[in-house]
């Protein structure tokens, strides 16, 4: 294998119509040609069918199958003719060097230095001035395309619309009395007016009377009568929380199963999960109808730079 | 022609062959529409209107679900019936002979089994009638397989559970879901049942070798019977929470749609989202594609 | 005839453009043929198959979180309140002719799309046409890899249904968890707190339609023109060098067979969009940001980054009255930075490793580069992994597994296989190299029995083409009938190739 390239000096012999470079790579080009060209009628006809498929309304299969049909047979064919009745060489042809002599180089980095430096050494003071404005322009400029985009975040990730009193709802709007869970039932509930919205979103779980006593030191009295109501919101990415496995009291998380144990606060036992959800204190109203005490015991939701 | 037939231009003619293939498989399953949800039919049971309390809950009705039921019963497409007397003797022969080896023979459980007392008809219903009873290795959570039981031996045996507590525990419903209300269903399927089962019902795993099961084989009235009992890790709907009729629209969107999807796009590719779509993307796609560049270009 | 009227359309064009000379340097340009040229051309053609599936998909999408109630042909969605966004894609899919015929093909596009830039990108790279002088085409190229998936990411979140939606709220939360300025950043972006004022889907849609398809196209221009001025590389083999390029020419041949390539790429997509579902979004339903599915995987470009989520402990750094969400920030800002960087920064790593500063024109053949390959093969393993543990719920379930073991699994395999692959991969390259004839193209061998029962062989015929490569290379023939004698020399040729 030499280095060298096929020498190009000289005048080259005129082209033989049946030099070797030039012939069709199939053995039988006939045979060649008649399968390409079969192919394409077949990819003719599949077009064709496409287009009674689209004017009958016909099923999205058959749109496909003829289309689909129509184009790999079409495509055969010509990459058939390409392959196997087109001049396959091999040919050859020259990589030239495409980088600039050593002297146009020189030339290029003396019209920047010395062209640009006649003027920018001479009048320094302009040079730094345009500088400066340039990139008070550039720092500005950027101000309307991020700023305006949206609020700043504020206390807004600190609080929910839960407050001391509000009644929890279910979707539909429907008061949640303390009858409606049985025992090992679950529901997604949010304070009265804000259905729907994502912040406020709590599931509300019944534990059987004994396991709720369980529930954490200092917040025994944040559940009632079984139920205890748990941000819906993982402290991971902010899935919502909706896989309740009864037997063992536990919540996963759908996104990346991280497991929260309801009985120990939501507390997470496995998974990428950091934080516990945070709790909704609740209680029930003299007609029966669950409320909520108070706001959740810290902000709902993923971790953020803010919080403490 | 035998020798175009080689190696080289067989990569084609394979992708030609495995999208025909494909293709057939697509037709059968493509462009179906929703079937209509079969009804189960019981021999001729006595009504009762009202659903049986379980236990732990105060026996008197709650206001809550006297307001969400306080029309008749038969126009909610789902009521609840009580098991004749006359199966409760057959019944305890068949639980005696089959159940009670781990159930103990009052049906009050042993180490291997729980108590049955006070689940209800409706429970052991769902628990026979999928086959997940009789179970034989206790240790793992129990599949659906081809039931035991035909079905007026699986409702003896449940009349039998029921006859040892009277009254208590869940119903054996009777679900018509010719006028169910499918957007309803749906709906509330999402937000009740897509967490464990998945949106289109192909079931996934829990912890610890638990899982939440395919809804592809259940029928409408096991799905109200699951609804209601919780089997397993499933949380139990009362009636406070899911309505009769929402129960039933929801069995009518689970045999509807969930089981029958329209899937005019082609096949469901198990209906798993984005995983069976990536492998047949990379394999099937970028695969036959990288086959016709072998055939095209040079191998050296 | 025809030939006259060509000559004359060329010369009133070529009065006006002068292109005739250029034109024939562009015509007799040479392609090397190996196949695995060709998977840059996979994903050239599934892009064109986008850009036209796109634009007939976004005469109909309406870009709107506004709600209205859903009125067409799905019968279970009807009644439903809905964004216009999803209603609007379920409209494609049930009310549009052809619509959901060029839904799918647009989303298997992308997918195919994404797959052959990881094939062609491992192409390049362990063949080392990343070196000196191509070093731009890799960082455009691992560009566009990145504004791909990002592309991709958007685009399938624009129907707002439930699966998507839960892959923007998970956006939304990486966003926030960048110290200092995430939460500011992700207020900015959605227009409050999550899900915003309802304005992130008419963003998606205007990044996913208009400005970073501009800017790939732009980069494609650039990453086709340096394709041509530096012409493609090419094995060593008979009569190929440093300082030239052996093949078949750009007309008529590789017109032909890549024209032939289109319409293939185009098929297998339609083929794929007619029988194999994707995106189902009219069973997933109108996303709402308390409801949930199980079994939810981002697509499968973005599966590194879900499964190195998932199999990321629970670790949270918080202090001074602030908190950084390493659980988040680590495996998906990061790692993802970390790894592109590994790309970018790749051809300049290895240069100065290995002290190389010349020119290559000349590919090098995997085993060749034993650590170059056993490095990618590790990379190649940790992506690969890390993208297998984005469905371990999946997985648990279909080989009925406990949940935690395969995330153990996963979190230890993500450190150890890498190695393994590294080792394995040497060793094997090293072998590879100490064997002859691997990979050579033999001849097959024909064998007799006489009579006698003695056994010959002898050599079967060459195979169509196989002639062909014992030819020696030579310029592409100046057909001299029409064109004047000194253009007829070897000179002449390079002046018109200049």
């Amino acid at each position: 294998m030499s280095d060298e390239s096929p020498r190009l000096e000289g005048p080259l012999p005129p082209a033989a119509l049946d030099d070797p470079h030039l012939q069709p790579y199939a053995r039988h080009p006939g045979a060649a040609q008649a399968v390409a060209a079969v192919a394409m009628v077949v990819g003719f006809l599949g077009f064709v069918g496409f287009g009674v498929a689209y004017w009958v309304s016909a099923s999205n299969q058959w749109q496909a199958i003829t289309l689909g049909v129509g184009l790999l047979a079409l495509g055969f064919g010509v990459t058939a003719w390409g392959k196997y009745l087109m001049p396959q060489g091999p040919f050859v042809e020259e990589r030239h060097e495409f980088h600039s002599t050593e002297a146009e180089r020189a030339a290029m980095t003396a019209a920047i230095t010395e062209r640009g430096g006649m003027v920018v050494k001479r009048r320094g003071l302009l040079f730094g001035l345009f500088g400066l404005g340039a990139t008070a322009m550039g720092i500005v400029l950027a101000f309307p395309l991020i700023r305006s985009l949206g609020p700043r975040p504020g206390t807004t990730l600190f609080q929910t619309n839960w407050k001391k009193g509000s009644q929890l709802v279910t979707i539909d709007g429907r008061q949640v009395t303390a009858d409606d869970l049985e025992v090992g039932g679950v529901l997604t509930v949010f304070p009265r007016g804000y259905q729907g919205s994502s912040p406020n979103q709590v599931i509300l779980i019944r534990l059987a009377d004994q396991l709720q006593q369980l529930t954490p030191p200092g917040r025994t009295d944040w559940g009632v009568l079984g139920y205890v109501a748990y941000s819906k919101m993982c402290t991971h990415l902010g899935c919502p929380v909706g896989l309740y496995q009864e037997q063992t009291q536990q919540l996963v998380c759908p996104c990346h199963q991280s497991i929260f144990n309801v009985v120990a606060g939501a507390v997470p036992e496995f998974g990428p999960a950091p934080r516990p959800l945070p709790q909704l204190p609740i209680t029930v109203d003299a007609h029966g109808f669950l409320r909520a005490k108070g706001d959740f015991n810290q902000p709902v939701g993923p971790g953020f730079w803010e919080r403490p | 022609m035998r020798r175009l037939l080689n190696t080289r231009s067989m990569a084609p003619l394979a992708l030609v062959a495995a999208v025909g293939i494909f293709g057939l498989l697509a037709f059968a399953s493509g462009a179906g529409s929703a079937g209509a949800a079969p009804t189960t039919t019981l021999p001729k049971l006595t009504t009762t209107s009202t659903t049986a309390t379980p236990i732990g809950q105060p026996t008197r009705p709650s206001v809550g679900s006297v307001l969400k039921n306080n029309s008749p019963s038969n126009q909610t497409g789902l009521y609840y019936v009580q098991l004749p007397k006359s199966f409760i003797a057959p019944g305890q022969a068949l639980f005696a002979a089959n159940c009670s080896s781990c159930h103990g023979p009052e049906a009050l459980g042993t180490v291997r089994a729980p108590n049955l007392q006070g689940l209800g008809a409706g429970t052991v219903d769902f628990w026979v009638s999928t086959g997940r009873m009789p179970l034989a290795n206790s240790s793992v959570q129990a599949t659906r397989k081809p039931p035991r039981f035909n079905r007026l031996q699986t409702l003896e045996i449940a009349a039998w559970v029921q006859s040892l507590t009277p009254g208590v525990g869940v119903q054996v419903p009777v679900v018509n879901t010719s006028q169910a209300d499918l957007e309803s269903g749906g709906t509330l399927f999402t937000l009740n049942c897509a967490a464990c089962h998945t949106i289109t019902g192909a079931g996934d795993a829990l912890m610890d070798g638990a899982y939440a099961p395919s809804l592809h084989l259940a029928t409408p009235t096991q799905i109200v019977e699951a609804i209601r009992s919780g089997p397993g890790n499933m949380p139990h709907f009362g009636a406070g929470n899911i309505t009769n009729t929402e129960a039933r629209d929801i069995s009518a969107y689970v045999t509807g749609v969930i089981q029958h999807p329209a899937n005019p796009g082609g096949v469901g590719l198990g209906g798993i989202g984005p995983v069976g779509e990536g492998f047949v993307g990379l394999l099937v796609g970028v695969g036959a594609l990288m086959l016709v560049c072998f055939w095209i270009g040079d191998r050296t | 005839m025809i030939d006259e009227s060509i000559d004359k359309s060329l010369r009133w064009v070529d009065d006006r453009l002068g292109v005739a000379k250029g034109g024939r340097t562009f015509l007799d340009k040479i392609f090397p043929d190996h196949w695995s040229f060709m998977l840059g051309e996979i994903a050239l053609y599934s892009f064109v198959v986008l850009l036209a599936t796109g634009v007939f998909l976004s005469l109909y999408y309406v870009p709107s979180a506004h709600e209205i109630i859903y009125n067409g042909s799905y019968i279970p969605l009807r009644g439903q309140r809905v964004s216009e966004a999803y209603a609007s894609s379920v409209g494609l899919s049930f009310d549009v002719r052809s619509g959901l015929l060029m839904r799918q093909a647009h989303h298997w596009a992308a997918d195919i799309f994404l797959g052959s830039i990881a094939v062609h990108m491992a192409r390049v790279f362990f063949t080392g046409a990343f070196r000196k002088p191509r070093e731009f085409n890799w960082i455009v190229g691992v560009t566009m890899l990145i504004l791909g998936i990002v592309n991709g990411f958007l685009g399938y979140s624009l129907p707002d249904d439930l699966v998507s939606g839960t892959g923007i709220r998970i956006a939304y939360s990486i966003v926030e968890s960048i110290p200092l300025v995430g939460s500011y950043i992700a207020f900015f972006l959605f227009g409050g707190n999550y899900p915003g004022n309802g304005l992130i889907i008419p963003r998606f849609f205007i990044l996913h339609v208009l400005i970073i398809p501009l800017v790939i196209i732009g980069l494609l221009a650039a990453h086709l023109g340096l394709l041509v001025k530096q012409k493609h590389t090419q094995f060593a083999g008979k009569g190929k060098t440093e300082h030239n390029v052996v093949g078949s020419p750009m007309f008529p041949t590789f017109m032909a067979k890549t024209t032939g390539f289109l319409f293939m790429v185009t098929a297998v997509i339609f083929l794929l969009a007619g029988f194999a579902q994707i995106n189902p979004i009219w069973q997933f339903g109108q996303y709402e940001p308390y409801q949930i599915s199980y079994a939810v995987q981002p697509d499968w470009y973005m599966g590194w980054l879900d499964g190195a989520l998932r199999i990321m402990p629970s670790w949270e750094w918080v202090g001074w009255g602030h908190t950084i969400p390493l659980e988040i920030f680590l495996p998906a800002v990061i790692f993802p930075g970390i790894i592109f960087n590994i790309f970018f920064a790749w051809p300049f790593l290895e240069a100065r490793h290995t002290k190389d500063l010349a020119y290559h024109n000349l590919l090098d053949r995997p085993r060749d580069r034993p650590k170059r390959t056993a490095a990618g093969a590790a990379m190649l393993m940790l992506l690969g992994m890390t993208f297998f543990a984005s469905s371990t719920d999946v997985m648990a379930n279909f080989f009925e597994l406990p949940l935690k073991s395969v995330l153990w699994f996963f979190r230890i395999a993500v450190v150890v296989t890498p190695i393994i692959a590294y080792v394995v991969t040497y060793k094997i390259c090293l072998e590879m190299r100490a064997a002859e004839g691997i990979g050579k193209r033999k001849r097959a061998v024909i064998v007799t029995r006489s009579s006698t029962g003695e056994y010959s062989t002898t050599e079967a015929e060459p195979r169509p083409g196989d002639g062909q490569e014992e030819l020696e290379a030579v310029p592409v023939p100046t057909f001299i009938d029409l064109v004047p004698p000194e253009l007829a020399t070897g000179e002449g040729v390079r002046r018109v190739m200049r």
